[in-house]
């Protein structure tokens, strides 16, 4: 497998939809190892600007880059961990297990007709086990707590064992205990594992201390490697055009 | 007295296509049902309707006037859903009145509501020729074997559409190939079951087997198991008080659903 230092590489990104402008030349670098907070008002463009990424959206114009390879060649998709917006909510009657949700992560691996091998159970009760869900196995994702949800989703991510992680504010509907264990974890991610994070946070007080690189999405995209300036009271205010208070909390 | 009925070859026939429509319905349905698209049997099968209409008026085969129809709307509805982003409720509801509407007319222009048109709206044991079991084994098979080639691909997607496009696997692709799917079983299926009553054979069964809260490889299993009960049961009762066969399989099923409902009262 090849080593590719910029993970993404976007130049002149703009994405309209239905006549209105939801990005305006986006232009930014995200490198192999980095944790990256995406931040910004509701409505800015940060959704949007990951679902591009995952070519989720066509972009209007501009160039993506993943791994240095042009999206449109780009086909190592499970090199890619996704976790959506909401993911903890989940149709409460769906027959799902648990282990069955996180073996998910490895369809794209497994091919067609693949029949699950030795390296896929592997990967699965791994991602499993790091995420605590291992005794859950057997359960209804539907019958889950949001946090344990939000657990499960996340080993999804992990099976494929990607060398990136994004994940879309995951918190929703989860409690404070779970929040904290998650960030906790995203932390080990990139500090043992090396694998590189792309978190669009609203809660940025909490990840001061990780995060290298920050993106700021209202319609155009604004890079600071420099988080701790950025995320000063008086920046972020500027930046948000409202008074904004920047909280850190202890892990 | 049941095992009389195997003696006659209609009843061979019946139960031979009854039981692979059993299997094709009921595994297809699971991924509409959890899709929420239930109604996109319903609609199908509607337009299938019409394809036999229009057989029946121009001396055509209404099994392939049935399956062409069946696909070609089911062609539109995706790409209307998928590519106009129009609301699929919406969609199935437009196709389900309209191809209605244009059966009713075409119907009409024959002259008749003539026992023909008849059994294909209600299902007919007699009507099944060995020719149709030809037609139907070799469409079957083909439809069986790409659902269990991407069925853990078209269950990903069931599940979460986005994360699975996001992971790699082809969704728009594999949406067209199983509404194809789903088109074809249908009209293949309305010999026995019925226009109008073959949705029920693809929806009950999954919902009933959901009721159970298992994974998903259990209740897939349990819903075919449903369906070839519904059948076995609901033929011979054909056979044995002149029923319409769909009506007979139907209402075995909404019993088997209810059973379900009242032991997984949740």
């Amino acid at each position: 497998m090849k080593f590719f230092p910029s993970l993404f590489e976007v130049n002149g990104l703009n994405f309209e939809r239905q006549g209105t402008l939801v990005l305006k030349g986006a232009a930014f670098r995200i490198l192999s190892g980095e944790y990256c907070a995406i931040i910004g008002p509701n409505g800015g463009g940060k959704t949007t600007l990951v679902r591009l990424l995952l070519g989720l959206e066509k972009p209007t114009s501009g160039d993506i880059k993943l791994f240095g390879i042009p999206q449109n060649r780009f086909r190592d998709w499970n090199r890619i961990g996704y976790v959506p917006q909401r993911s903890a909510l989940v149709d409460s009657t769906f027959p799902a297990t648990v282990r069955e949700v996180v073996g998910m992560g490895r369809y794209a691996v497994r091919g067609i007709l693949g029949f699950e091998s030795r390296d896929d159970k592997t990967a699965i009760s791994e991602a499993m086990e790091l995420m605590g869900v291992s005794d859950l196995s057997d359960r209804l994702i539907g019958n889950l707590s949001g946090g344990q949800r939000q657990r499960v989703m996340i080993a999804r991510a992990l099976a494929s064992n990607p060398d990136v992680l994004i994940v879309d504010e995951p918190n929703t509907g989860v409690d404070v205990e779970s929040q904290h264990r998650f960030y906790e974890l995203l932390r080990t991610l990139n500090r043992t594992k090396k694998m590189s994070i792309l978190f669009i946070t609203h809660d940025i007080g909490v990840i001061a201390e990780d995060i290298t690189r920050v993106l700021f999405v209202n319609q155009t995209v604004l890079v600071s490697q420099n988080p701790a300036e950025m995320i000063r009271c008086d920046e972020m205010s500027r930046l948000y055009g409202t008074p904004a208070h920047v909280v850190s909390h202890n892990h | 007295m049941l095992l009389e009925m195997l003696d006659y070859p209609f009843m061979q026939r019946a139960f031979i296509a009854g039981l692979m429509i059993a299997v094709l319905a009921s595994l297809s349905g699971s991924f509409i049902v959890l899709r929420r698209y239930s109604l996109l049997s319903e609609t199908l099968a509607h337009v299938s309707l019409v394809g036999v209409s229009v057989g029946l008026l121009f001396g055509m085969s209404p099994l392939w006037m049935a399956v062409l129809a069946s696909l070609v709307a089911s062609w539109m509805i995706e790409y209307l859903r998928s590519v106009h982003g129009m609301y699929s409720d919406s969609v199935l509801a437009i196709f389900l009145s309209g191809s209605l509407a244009l059966a009713i007319v075409i119907v009409s222009m024959a002259g008749s509501f003539n026992a023909s048109l008849f059994s294909y709206l209600f299902g007919s044991i007699l009507s099944v020729s060995t020719q149709d079991l030809w037609v139907m084994g070799i469409f079957g098979s083909l439809a069986m074997a790409l659902l269990l080639a991407f069925f853990k691909e078209l269950y990903f997607i069931a599940f979460d559409e986005d994360v699975a496009r996001a992971g790699g696997i082809r969704v728009t692709l594999l949406n067209f190939m199983l509404v194809s799917i789903i088109a074809v079983i249908i009209a293949l299926s309305i010999r026995v079951v019925g226009t109008l009553l073959i949705g029920a054979l693809m929806v009950i069964p999954p919902v009933a087997a959901i009721r159970f809260g298992m994974g998903f490889y259990p209740t897939t299993l349990l819903s075919i198991a449903i369906a070839l009960i519904s059948v076995v049961i609901g033929l011979s009762a054909s056979y044995l008080f002149s029923l319409p066969s769909g009506a007979a399989i139907v209402l075995c099923l909404l019993v088997i659903f209810i059973i379900a409902l009242v032991i997984n009262r949740r």
